[in-house]
């Protein structure tokens, strides 16, 4: 019965991935997000140009061969700056989204599961959370916090920590109500024991798809904090900073265009990718 | 208006009251007490470029020689009756500040809001009456589409392309008309995903029910069913998205007016930032907390009001609901 879910799921996922029914977009999608982490892990694979250092002679030129993405105001290769940024834009993501899975997940797990004062007090910081612009709320982390691009995936973590409380309490509670977790209660289970082998395990499922969908979104308010200066400076190449820097120079659009590009690229791949994990679920 | 009713309002006031003094301590907290000392960080960094006599007047003035807690209790005892404190750069009341650049983000942020509506409720449209083959799922696809969109993108993009390309507006004139509608299709683009997500899946829900079956039978036209009976209930949770999303215009906003050059909130607060004006932001996130609770509380209340199947939860026999949790057939909102 519902003992099986735990094991079966991480079968299913694998099962899934490598089933011939694996949508189109699906599998692009996970081409796409593949790239961007091998852009992040071992950037000077993909281009032979330097990202720091431009060749003044060759400034503000349209895409060609030669630079795929055209080049800056310093004559450096926009494409390489794209491929150099992706790791601390990705990775900082990453961070954000594991400070939300874990803060929140334990946020959400402890109220669910003991209830009492404990929901009570949990659920009104949850609010307090929510209640602030998330936007604005990792503005001002990030401001308290000092400018660069770790801290602002912090900020983006402390953001995201509400919603990830309440989808993981609410699954608590659904599942410490199953008749499973009863009859391991009257199996004479300890709370700790059946909290985490079986309410942990069974309510987790549906914050996959949720982190999923948060390492986009974290890629965009990222973007947005880096775009407004509050990420690490020039000559660092977030994908917000790029576009930040683009904006001066509108007469070359490709400078704007092909960093926004690569970014809603990675998106909509990652949104994509977490819509099907909730569909197949 | 029976007494489950009112016993309910009096409990979310009560709620409401609750966050919204928490959010106050919470911000003070990240605000003033996370950087350290505000005077070493703030006002001593050379890059402030204050004086030894004008530290000691600002300290004063902001009492910031006081203990943390007396701070915290006299700021927040000042806001409650509407005092924001002084601004710690121009030496001006903070809500004097906020009063000059308020119309502005006001105007953007409700056009933002009514463009986000219309093309959510002509997206949701469409997936209903565009054929399969001119392109449904293409539709479909649109709200995940424009969440993959940062807003300042969309902002570039028009001002590239209707600012510089056609000329239809001029970026040294961020208040002209034209300006403020392209301001307004960037901010509104992203909200109208949400919204229209929300709307597309309850009006798939409310087609399948046995009502619309019933009306279909008795030979209703698509379009008529759709405006007569399909509309109303699925557009009932729209209300609770929207006073959800009333964050995300105040944050999108901030962004917003940077793209397009506005004067507003969102560049009272990139001023503030970079000179670590305390002061205001601290006003700035408490009131736009105070905003969202109380739409969010008016919301919650009118509710039921407006939908005679929802149950007021809170009796005894409480059970826990949950997001996903559709089984009372009554539509409940996304809260993410």
């Amino acid at each position: 019965m519902t003992f099986a879910t735990y094991n079966s799921t991480r079968l299913s996922f694998w099962s899934r991935l490598t089933s011939d029914r694996l949508p189109f977009t699906v599998a692009l999608s996970f081409l796409i997000v593949a790239m961007a982490i091998a852009w992040s892990l071992a950037p000077g694979l993909f281009t032979s140009h330097d990202p720091v250092n431009g060749v003044p002679a060759h400034k503000l030129l349209g895409p060609s061969l030669q630079y795929w993405f055209g080049t800056d105001h310093l004559g450096r290769d926009l494409y390489t700056r794209v491929v150099y940024g992706t790791a601390s834009s990705v990775s900082s993501a990453l961070i954000a989204v594991l400070i939300g899975v874990f803060a929140g997940g334990l946020i959400g797990l402890l109220s669910g599961f003991l209830g009492g004062w404990v929901d009570t007090t949990l659920a009104r910081l949850v609010d307090v959370l929510l209640a602030i612009p998330k936007f604005l709320l990792a503005v001002i982390v990030v401001t308290a916090i000092g400018f660069d691009t770790t801290n602002a995936a912090i900020a983006t973590g402390v953001s995201a920590v509400a919603v990830f409380a309440r989808v993981m309490r609410s699954e608590v509670i659904k599942t410490r109500q199953a008749t499973f977790v009863e009859a391991a209660y009257l199996a004479g289970g300890s709370r700790w024991h059946i909290l985490w082998r079986h309410v942990l395990p069974n309510a987790s499922r549906s914050v996959l798809p949720l982190a999923v969908l948060h390492f986009g979104d974290s890629i965009l308010v990222i973007a947005s904090l880096a775009f407004l200066g509050y990420g690490d400076p020039p000559p660092a190449s977030d994908w917000g900073l790029l576009i930040s820097i683009g904006k001066d120079y509108l007469k070359w659009p490709w400078l704007v265009y092909a960093p926004a590009f690569v970014t809603i690229a990675t998106v909509l791949s990652v949104n994509r990718i977490s819509r099907w994990l909730r569909k197949t679920d | 208006m029976n007494s489950a009713y009112r016993a309910y309002a009096a409990k979310r006031l009560f709620q409401a009251v609750v966050v919204i003094l928490l959010a106050y301590v919470l911000t003070f907290v990240v605000v003033s007490i996370l950087p350290g000392d505000p005077i070493t960080n703030v006002l001593r960094n050379p890059q402030s470029g204050f004086s030894e006599e004008e530290i000691a007047e600002i300290i004063a003035a902001q009492g910031l020689d006081r203990p943390v807690l007396v701070q915290l209790w006299s700021s927040l005892s000042a806001f409650l009756t509407g005092d924001l404190g002084i601004s710690m750069r121009s030496h001006r009341p903070v809500a004097t500040l906020i009063g000059e650049v308020l119309p502005s983000t006001l105007i953007l942020a409700a056009s933002g809001l009514l463009v986000a509506l219309v093309l959510a409720v002509v997206i949701a449209y469409g997936t209903r009456f565009l054929p399969k083959r001119y392109g449904q799922g293409l539709l479909r696809g649109f709200p995940s589409l424009f969440l993959s969109v940062p807003n300042f993108v969309i902002g570039l993009v028009l001002i590239h392309i209707f600012g510089f390309q056609l000329g239809i507006f001029r970026v040294i004139e961020p208040d002209s008309f034209w300006a403020t509608f392209f301001a307004a299709i960037a901010l509104g683009i992203p909200i109208s995903a949400q919204i229209a997500e929300v709307l597309i899946a309850n009006l798939d829900h409310e087609a399948d029910q046995e009502y619309a079956a019933v009306a279909r039978s008795r030979g209703l036209s698509k379009a008529r069913l759709f405006a007569r009976h399909l509309l109303k209930p699925s557009s009932l949770p729209v209300v609770t998205v929207i006073a959800l999303t009333i964050g995300e215009l105040l944050g999108g906003s901030l962004i917003t007016e940077t793209v397009f050059g506005r004067t507003g909130i969102g560049s009272l607060v990139q001023r503030s930032v970079s000179t670590q004006d305390l002061p205001v932001l601290q006003a700035v996130v408490s009131l736009a907390a105070v905003v969202f609770v109380v739409v969010n509380l008016i919301a919650d209340l009118v509710y039921p009001l407006l939908d005679p199947r929802v149950k007021l939860l809170g009796t005894p026999q409480r059970r826990p609901v949950t997001a996903d949790d559709n089984s009372s057939g009554i539509p409940t909102a996304v809260t993410s």
